[in-house]
């Protein structure tokens, strides 16, 4: 699929140097997200197990991985990749969908996902090499009482639809009706009017969310730094998340290399 | 014309045909696909103004400022509050899923009262009345009241331990954690006075020694912003962190250099650090000093390196870079922010002082003048006193009280603890959540949660400066619970104790005034920051710390016990958000796994995934073995926070209680109770 | 032989057109009435008593807030400014001040242009047209319309399907991209 050009291009900025892997920005996405908790019980007649440990079965739109050098004790070092949805200029997951639930057409780069018309084939979850999507095994159950206080920015989603990380969407309308409201200008919003759920409860500020096409954004520098790798780059995806580390391994594990091949 | 059956069935044709030009067919399609759209069990959204109420959220032992979003005035989620200097906006992975808290299927619905094997439900009244009547008897004999508190910062605990004065009773512990550790070397084995206090902010090089800074040693939010202000992605960096533990943890992880150092060697290390500093000439104007350093004299590099594993090399290299910084502090603790030594600690502050890092923060002035002094409470040893109890040498008090606290979880040796603490005569717990602590109480008093009660902070252990936070209620309570401190006052009216206030507002009003801070700013979710510095004054004692730094066997296989914030806190099982967050690596299924490198596994004859029985103090745990290079050879790591028996479904019955197996002993020299990096023996299942 | 056949023939096409306008007329006139139930607000709200009697204009109670977002049906909080207890003689007031403001309860008000929770729809960017563009004109009525309510897909007859949001923003030239309505 052809890359689109937007004027404004949401992306992220990763800093690996600085995640402490502490998950906060997981849980602060269950809770903008309206996610259910992973029940305790097993699926007696498919032998499969709901509970949390099952990654198979968790929805996680933002997951924290744990990367590591692969050398012995004490030349060991680990660090932790959160990853979001990429929101890829040229996305895999777009052309395959038999409905159109998904595609990628708003300003601003934001790869869409509409719920009501996703009709749970799961091509697109095929084929996302970023593993970012999850399809819904189960109607979302929540402890008695728990779906008390549900986050408005996201709807609930039904057993059978496929979701993933959609850069906090709503924040985004909300971001641009404060600027409508006060007088800015909303296809100009200024760095930090609009953040992610997860860039903005990370307790290092190691994920930075903004336009990379604005210079006046964090992230338009960020992305450009010497130290910023995609992952699977080599895919010509063109995720609109960068990492940054000033690490060479955490570099040469965010695609395939041949192990004497020089990163470009 | 009669109607015969080519009529008719044209007549049903004509009938079919002409439905087409009609809604019929196309609104009942597209209906029936909205209907199927829209199950009736798939929960709806409700919309209104959104607010965020900024107040001071507990749920994490040392505390983040947030803000609790509302939509139509119901709380559903949480943000940072990105106005306080300290926590600039961060959440902890705990405190983000606080408005979900709010509605944990185990949170304890209203006051109750075991009656046999279940509980019944009471009324306040009820309980008050029972209370009263129970402590009449009691009052004016020591040892017969007693209470332990897991909240360090709360001026709650200045109600409660005044309660307890007035009934003539000394019997109030702090649960152990860093901070009464160094409270028992700074406060009771040096005669300092303050609180030890850590000036990340200004810091050019932080080396922790043990303190898992960025995952379970004192504010971590600040830490991590102190720590990632001094190292943009745009410039350069103006901060090194070096991490001295065994195990490449979370702070290790974005830390520039990992030294591995073993967890019963730690003060060896930091004497070895000492000995080079003075052999750079650098000197403490502590008491005693010369002597402490004839004694680290002792620890040359060959000798840290038999002790702690150190290598030489890498020792006189954190020594080099701590002479060469402008600014450099030092952080003690245990990897699990609980089991260190005097020994470590008074270490740590000697280092400290050597390099011009000495930190001392004043106390804040009471609120409740009975109340006993608070740096001496944080002296006192739980762990030591439970063993008396156990051993018969002291006796079990006849009512026990636990506020904010899990000891029947947490304490080390859990198994034997739980055991000691049945061994009251009542045992009264004021636990929001029905933890292990409260499910064998015979008494559960629920505490507010967090967001639904007034409280306070002043001056989370590992901060730089004096600093006072308040939370205020802005939830209305969603259970049958009273305020803590406000329940004692009430009681306190009861049994003639006089405190000085009627309500626990009135409290912390006057605390407010006597600090000197405006209590609506507070209130809006400002903190208050003092400048003023305690005094450095102490002395170091020689002879105790040799003793104790001579206990110290340096081989054998240990266990270092990790606390991830993301899975919880003794007082605080995994929150169901947090689940996910939970590695396989860590917990599979029921099974908890446990790390080690491949040199480790190797001498024990295990393997990946191995099913293996670890145990130590006379107790025990099921886990599998996790290889990670990560872990230094000789040492067992194991994960906190998992194996809860109490709270629910979400939780209940996943891996095994590590602190089972902590084994304590009693620090040679100064008698505290310790066990961090305690040894432990691992059979293959 | 034949003029039965020929009659047959009539009257089989008889057959036909009476079965084609009998299903027209039952499709387009009796079908509504089964598919929508009539349902009345739970308070007989007047909006003519507000705003020619009481003088208080559209913004008074349907307001955009400081972020943004709008306030569309008031809650108690506006309500109670004048009605925490009965002012006028109306049954409806009294009704609305015995069994809500003070038992504290929200009036559920029945929404006719109800949206499902998918779709996310911003009052601020739609500010320049006029309400009744979409929403019926009450601003004068005395009675609130008839709720009707669609039996199978639980939406209201006011709601509006996607082609009509469509259209409008295909006509003025902005986006119809998925995330520009749906969430």
């Amino acid at each position: 699929m052809q890359a689109k050009e937007f004027k404004i291009r949401w992306g992220m900025v990763i800093d690996v140097d600085k995640c402490t892997g502490c998950g906060a920005c997981m849980v602060a996405c269950q809770v903008e997200n309206n996610i259910a908790p992973a029940t305790p019980e097993m699926d007696a007649w498919a032998g499969v197990t709901h509970d949390a440990s099952n990654k198979l079965r968790t929805l996680t739109w933002m997951l924290v991985y744990e990367i590591n050098n692969k050398k012995a004790f004490p030349e060991y070092e680990a660090a932790y990749m959160p990853r979001p949805c990429m929101q890829c200029s040229s996305p895999a997951c777009v052309p395959v969908c038999p409905v159109v639930a998904t595609d990628k057409n708003e300003e601003g780069g934001i790869v869409s996902q509409v719920y009501p018309r996703c009709i749970g084939c799961r091509y697109c979850m095929a084929a996302c090499p970023y593993h970012a999507r999850y399809f819904n095994w189960f109607d979302p159950t929540w402890p008695t009482g728990m779906d008390k206080g549900l986050s408005p920015s996201t709807s609930v989603r039904p057993r059978g639809v496929v979701e993933k990380c959609n850069f906090c969407h709503t924040r985004f309308q909300q971001a641009k009706d404060k600027a409508r409201q006060n007088g800015g200008d909303p296809n100009n919003l200024p760095d930090g009017a609009y953040v992610t759920a997860c860039a903005e409860v990370c307790p290092t500020g190691a994920i930075v969310f903004g336009d990379l096409n604005n210079p006046e954004h964090k992230v338009h520098e960020l992305a450009h730094s010497k130290h910023a790798f995609r992952l699977l780059e080599k895919l010509g995806l063109g995720p609109q998340v960068y990492y940054y580390s000033k690490r060479e391994w955490v570099h040469r594990l965010g695609d395939n290399y041949l192990p004497n091949e020089k990163k470009a | 014309m009669g109607l015969d059956r080519r009529a008719f069935i044209k007549f049903v044709v004509g009938g079919a045909a002409g439905t087409l030009f009609t809604p019929i067919p196309w609104k009942l399609a597209d209906d029936a696909s909205i209907w199927s759209q829209n199950w009736s069990w798939i929960p709806r959204l409700k919309y209104g103004a959104l607010t965020a109420d900024a107040t001071y959220s507990k749920l994490c032992p040392a505390g983040c400022a947030v803000k609790v979003k509302k939509v139509a005035g119901i709380a559903y989620g949480v943000e940072g509050n990105s106005a306080n200097e300290l926590s600039k906006g961060g959440v902890c992975p705990l405190c983000a899923t606080g408005s979900q808290m709010l509605r944990s299927p185990s949170r304890v619905a209203g006051p109750m009262k075991k009656d046999g094997d279940k509980f019944k439900p009471i009324s306040w009244d009820e309980a008050e009345a029972l209370l009263a009547d129970k402590l009449k008897g009691l009052k004016g004999q020591d040892g017969k009241v007693a209470a332990i508190s897991g909240d360090l910062s709360g001026t709650a605990n200045e109600v409660l331990s005044g309660f307890l004065a007035g009934l003539g009773s000394k019997s109030y512990y702090y649960m152990p954690t860093d901070q009464t550790a160094m409270a028992k070397a700074w406060n009771g084995v040096m005669g300092g006075s303050g609180q030890i206090g850590y000036d990340l902010e200004e810091a050019d090089l932080i080396l922790c020694i043990g303190a898992d800074i960025m995952d379970a040693f004192g504010p971590v939010v600040r830490n991590q912003k102190a720590f990632a202000a001094k190292r943009p992605m745009e410039g350069d960096k103006t901060l090194t962190l070096v991490y001295a533990g065994p195990v490449r943890n979370r702070t290790a992880a974005v830390a520039d250099k990992w030294v591995a150092v073993r967890p019963d060697g730690a003060a060896a290390f930091a004497m070895g650090l000492v000995n080079l500093l003075v052999r750079s000439g650098k000197s403490a104007s502590l008491g005693g000093f010369s002597d402490f350093a004839d004694l680290a004299a002792k620890f040359g590099p060959e000798a840290v390196a038999k002790l702690s594993g150190v290598n030489p090399e890498a020792l006189k290299d954190v020594a080099k870079a701590l002479l060469v910084a402008k600014n450099p502090v030092i952080v003690v603790g245990s990897e699990s922010g609980q089991g260190a030594g005097v020994a470590l600690s008074a270490a740590g502050v000697t280092l400290n002082a050597m390099l011009g890092s000495l930190n001392v923060l004043p106390e804040f002035p009471k609120a409740v003048a009975s109340a006993p002094d608070r740096a001496g409470l944080l002296a006192k040893d739980l762990v030591g006193w439970l063993a008396a109890v156990d051993a018969g040498k002291a006796p079990a008090p006849e009512v026990l009280f636990v506020y904010e606290a899990n000891p029947a979880y947490s304490l080390p040796q859990a198994g034997n603890m739980a055991k000691t603490l049945r061994k009251a005569g009542m045992l009264v717990s004021f636990s929001t959540f029905m933890d292990e602590t409260a499910a064998m109480a015979d008494l559960v008093l629920p505490a507010p949660h967090p967001f639904e009660r007034l409280d306070d902070a002043q001056s989370p252990y590992g901060l730089g400066k004096a600093t006072y936070a308040l939370a205020t209620a802005v939830v209305a309570p969603e259970k049958d619970c009273k305020g803590t401190p406000d329940f004692i006052l009430g009681l306190s009216g009861k049994l003639g104790v006089d405190l000085g206030f009627g309500a626990f507002e009135d409290v912390l009003k006057a605390k407010v005034e006597a600090i000197g801070a405006d209590w609506d700013a507070l209130a809006g979710g400002a903190v208050h920051v003092s400048d003023k510095k305690g005094s450095t004054q102490a002395s170091l004692d020689a002879g105790a710390m040799s003793k104790a730094l001579a206990g110290i066997k340096g081989e054998g296989l240990v266990l270092i016990a990790q606390a991830h914030l993301n899975i919880g806190t003794g007082k605080l099982a995994t929150p169901p958000l947090n689940l996910p967050t939970i590695r396989e690596t860590e917990l599979y299924g029921k099974d908890v796994f446990v790390q080690m490198c491949a040199a480790t596994a190797k001498s024990l004859g295990l393997s990946e995934g191995a099913k293996v029985k670890l145990a130590a103090g006379g107790a025990d745990i099921s886990a599998r073995v996790n290889l990670s290079e990560g872990v230094m050879p000789g040492v067992v790591a194991a994960p906190l926070g998992l194996g809860r028996t109490a709270w629910d479904p979400y939780t209940k019955g996943k891996g095994d209680n590590v602190c089972k197996i902590l084994a304590v002993s009693a620090e040679p020299g100064t008698g505290l109770s310790v066990w961090a990096g305690s040894a432990v023996s691992v059979a293959k299942m | 032989m034949e003029e039965k056949k020929t009659t047959k023939c009539g009257g089989g096409f008889l057959a036909f057109v009476l079965g084609f306008l009998l299903s027209v007329v039952a499709g387009w006139v009796v079908f509504p009435g089964l598919l929508y139930s009539e349902l009345d607000q739970p308070i007989q709200f007047s909006h003519k008593i507000h705003t020619e009697d009481q003088g208080l204009t559209c913004d008074s109670c349907h307001f955009f807030r400081e972020d943004g977002s709008y306030q569309g049906m008031p809650t108690n909080e506006q309500c109670t400014g004048c009605h925490s207890d009965v002012i006028g003689q109306t049954p409806a007031e009294a009704k609305y001040v015995q069994e809500y403001v003070q038992k504290n309860k929200e009036v559920p008000w029945r929404n006719y242009q109800y949206q499902p929770d998918n779709v996310l729809f911003s009052h601020k960017a739609h500010e320049p047209f006029e309400c009744t563009e979409c929403h019926l004109d009450v601003a004068k009525a005395d009675k609130a319309p008839k709720y009707y309510e669609n039996k199978l897909s639980g939406y209201s007859k006011q709601t509006m399907k996607m082609w009509q949001c469509e259209r409008c923003h295909a006509e003025n030239g902005v986006s119809n991209a998925c995330h520009v309505c749906h969430k």
